[in-house]
């Protein structure tokens, strides 16, 4: 008797009762039909004038720069000799910009109070190294390429690393800069979480300073500042004081990517909280109607080895799930979209997904992952309680309660929760990185850590009932 | 006699309750061997060990000379219908078998061949759930032929069959064993292997009580006795008293006598001028033969408590 004969006889036991074959269906439709659901009671009120960065993702580029056009090639020398510690990410550096829009090419060098010299360019970070004001910064343009070094003397220089910048045009911005991101204060009570961002001021001195190349003579100074946040702030506190090479700069706001928590792909797979209600039931059945019937006493005397019996029905319902499991998160994917855009999630905070990007394929593939899963974990339940109520409700019951604890208590203890219950499994379903902003508690863990709390659930919940299987009377 | 069952010193306990205790038996090829007991004498429990679904506690159960679950593609060495009810409602016969099929790499085709051979090949198409007992235990009976195997078990065959059905499976069980298949076949009731089974394994409270073939258990419960039936009793009964037999008044005008031979009581009574009717060697019937070996236990059950 092989494997191979053992797959085939639980297929066919599948397959041959129509009942199973309907909840398969069934499991399809409603995740399709609740993701539409959970699609259309969307809405966002996430701020629609956000910068975009030359990629076309939304951007945070908020700080204040004082600067002059440098036309051809060129560099900037300054002495960061005091930051203040407004926030640990903070910056104090110099930078060469295409114009002063928000969003625009750019690229730079500067220092943190958290230690770090870090060289980002369009808006995301190139090089990063230890090192803290009082600090040498230099920037040098030579046609489309920028390079960045430090020094702590002045004479010493170490390079922290290098790009290309093509949209760079000829005559840029070139100067220093001061940022500081606003504090973010993070509230979970009963189903809602409250987020609110307290802008803090940074506040540097640059001594030393020094242009070459064929700058123009004076010193603009600008403040680069969302217009909805202008509003809501209040004027914005940028500003420069000094003079004969030595400038004390204050600024607020971050330059970074700045995409919102909100994710289009995993608001649209929501439905397969619906469809693991019918799968995991039938996961545990496939196993416990052979128990409730004596019938498993058939199986086991046509395949006395039990251990393969569980393995060939493990198979055979990871096979059958995962692709009914991936059909219905490509349908729900597809028709979810189009909704979610008329909900105001669009383009450029909400850049429409594309299959095509790995993330948002991890996201839908993930789906289907977390559907097999969660079926193969009521299949090893079944086959270790050997009743079908029993077996359903406890794996429903890990599965649902933490998602609902889990979204009204402390961000640590939902964390913890998503990473010791099945429910963590629903972070597979995220295309965005791990978020401690959203009310929906596996949004905090990564999608690989919600693989590996499942999968292990499944996997001990199988091994536990085949060592059962094998070990006691039918 | 690769082929047989083989059950030697088998012990087996569910809990504190001792089912089966140190019971030994051999079913032999060519022959229908019936197993029986009261019901609760452990005769599911023997099968089911046989057929490795629980473990033995002591001894073994071999198959072919093996355990059972030595057995590559078991469902082709040893059939066995344990439960008739083990079949998912749902199900189509055809597919209930089919998987059964697949699972040993037994060809598609045998499912047809064997919903034909017991009756059911115009139901295959339908739902074991609309199945009445009968029906279902002619799938039971389909499932263990379906690997045309040399070992057959079926517990309590018989239950649930109408008389017609009970008619066709007495036959099928003789055919079978006249291929030269080991069977056995398992009841509560003495009285349903009647011209079925060649030999008998009676057990009662997991223990065996009797390993024998029906002729030898008819003739010892037959004890040469000796019917006679005569219109005028009392002067037969002297007669015959006074020949040297034991007579004893069994129907109006029947009288058993033992200790004479029918030669010698046909000779006294036409001595003696005695007519009578008929004289005829009694036949125990199975039922009577069991009756008197489970009375024999219960008669030695009592002298234990009432020493």
């Amino acid at each position: 008797m092989s494997f191979r004969h053992l797959l085939r006889a639980e297929w066919t036991k599948l397959r041959s009762v129509n009942r199973w074959l309907l909840a398969l269906a069934a499991a399809a439709v409603f995740t399709v039909a609740f993701s539409v659901l959970a699609a259309s009671g969307g809405s966002t009120d996430r701020q629609p004038d956000v910068a975009v960065g030359p990629d076309g993702k939304p951007v945070a580029d908020d700080f204040h720069f004082v600067h002059r056009a440098l036309t051809g090639d060129g560099s900037i020398v300054v002495r960061v000799t005091d930051q203040q510690n407004s926030h640990p990410q903070a910056m104090a550096g110099v930078m060469i910009k295409n114009g002063v829009t928000r969003g625009a090419s750019y690229a730079s060098i500067a220092v943190t109070p958290a230690g770090s010299v870090r060289m980002m360019a369009d808006f995301r970070d190139v090089e990063k190294h230890a090192g803290t004001a009082p600090r040498w910064l230099r920037l040098t343009r030579t046609g489309a390429h920028v390079a960045t070094y430090d020094s702590t003397d002045g004479s010493t220089w170490r390079e922290i690393g290098a790009v290309g910048l093509s949209a760079l045009p000829a005559t840029a911005e070139i100067g220093m800069y001061v940022s500081s991101p606003g504090e973010i204060r993070l509230e979970r009570s009963a189903g809602s979480t409250s987020v609110g961002a307290e802008s803090t001021t940074g506040r540097a001195t640059f001594a030393d300073v020094r242009i070459d190349g064929s700058a123009a003579s004076s010193w603009t100074s600008d403040d680069l500042i969302q217009p909805g946040r202008a509003e809501k702030d209040g004027p914005p506190v940028g500003g420069t004081a000094g003079g004969a090479g030595t400038f004390t700069l204050t600024g607020t706001g971050d330059i970074g990517v700045n995409e919102p928590p909100d994710d289009t792909v995993q608001i649209g797979l929501f439905g397969t909280l619906a469809g693991l209600l019918v799968l995991v039931p039938l996961g545990v059945v496939f196993v416990t109607s052979e128990y409730r019937r004596g019938m498993i006493g058939t199986t086991f005397a046509a395949a006395p080895a039990r251990v393969p019996v569980l393995a060939a029905k493990a198979v055979v319902m990871a096979g059958v799930t995962f692709t009914i499991g991936l059909a219905a998160a490509l349908a729900a994917f597809f028709v979810t979209q189009p909704i979610l855009r008329d909900h105001g999630f669009t383009p450029p905070m909400f850049p429409t997904p594309s299959l095509a990007e790995p993330r948002v394929l991890r996201a839908v593939i993930g789906a289907a992952v977390f559907l097999t899963l969660l079926t193969l974990l009521g299949l090893g339940a079944g086959a270790v309680m050997r009743r079908g109520a029993p077996a359903i409700a406890t794996v429903i019951t890990l599965t649902l309660v933490p998602m609902f604890v889990g979204s009204v208590v402390p961000a640590a203890a939902a964390r913890t929760l998503m990473l010791i219950t099945p429910a963590g499994g629903f972070a597979m379903q995220r295309a965005k990185p791990a978020t401690d902003w959203l009310v929906e508690p596996w949004s905090m863990i990564g999608p690989w850590a919600g693989l590996a709390v499942l999968g292990t659930y499944a996997v001990v919940a199988l091994t536990a009932g085949g060592w059962l299987m094998r070990r006691r009377d039918v | 006699m690769n082929t047989s069952i083989e059950v030697r010193d088998l012990r087996k306990r569910y809990g504190t309750t001792t089912a089966v205790d140190g019971l030994s038996f051999t079913v032999a090829p060519g022959e229908v061997t019936g197993f029986v007991g009261p019901n609760g004498a452990g005769k599911s429990t023997t099968m089911r060990v046989i057929l490795g679904l629980d473990a033995a506690d002591a001894g073994h159960a071999h198959v072919g000379g093996r355990p059972y679950r030595a057995l590559r593609r078991p469902l082709t060495e040893v059939g066995a219908l344990l439960d008739a009810e083990a079949v998912h409602p749902g199900r189509r016969a055809k597919d209930h078998l089919l998987w059964m099929a697949h699972s040993n790499g037994i060809p598609a085709r045998r499912v047809g061949a064997v919903l034909e051979q017991v009756g059911l090949a115009s139901v295959a198409r339908r739902r074991a759930g609309g199945f009445s007992l009968g029906m279902r235990q002619r799938l039971g009976i389909a499932a263990a032929l379906l690997g045309d195997p040399p070992v057959l078990m079926f517990d309590e065959p018989v239950n649930g069959l109408d008389p017609e059905g009970i008619v066709w499976i007495r036959g099928l069980l003789r055919a079978l064993a006249a291929e030269g298949r080991a069977i056995l076949i398992s009841s509560h009731l003495m009285g349903e292997l009647e011209g079925t089974a060649d030999h008998l394994v009676v057990i009662g409270r997991g223990r065996l009580v009797v390993d024998t073939t029906v002729s030898d258990l008819l003739a010892a419960a037959s004890g040469g006795r000796v019917e006679v039936r005569t219109t005028r009793r009392a002067e037969a009964m002297t007669v015959l008293a006074n020949a040297g037999g034991t007579v004893t008044l069994t129907d109006n005008d029947a009288l058993t006598v033992t200790d004479l031979t029918g030669e010698e009581i046909a000779a006294a009574l036409t001595r003696a001028g005695v007519p009578f009717s008929q004289l005829s060697p009694h036949r125990a019937t199975l039922e009577e033969a069991y009756m008197e070996l489970t009375r024999e236990s219960v008669e030695f059950g009592v002298a234990e408590v009432h020493p």
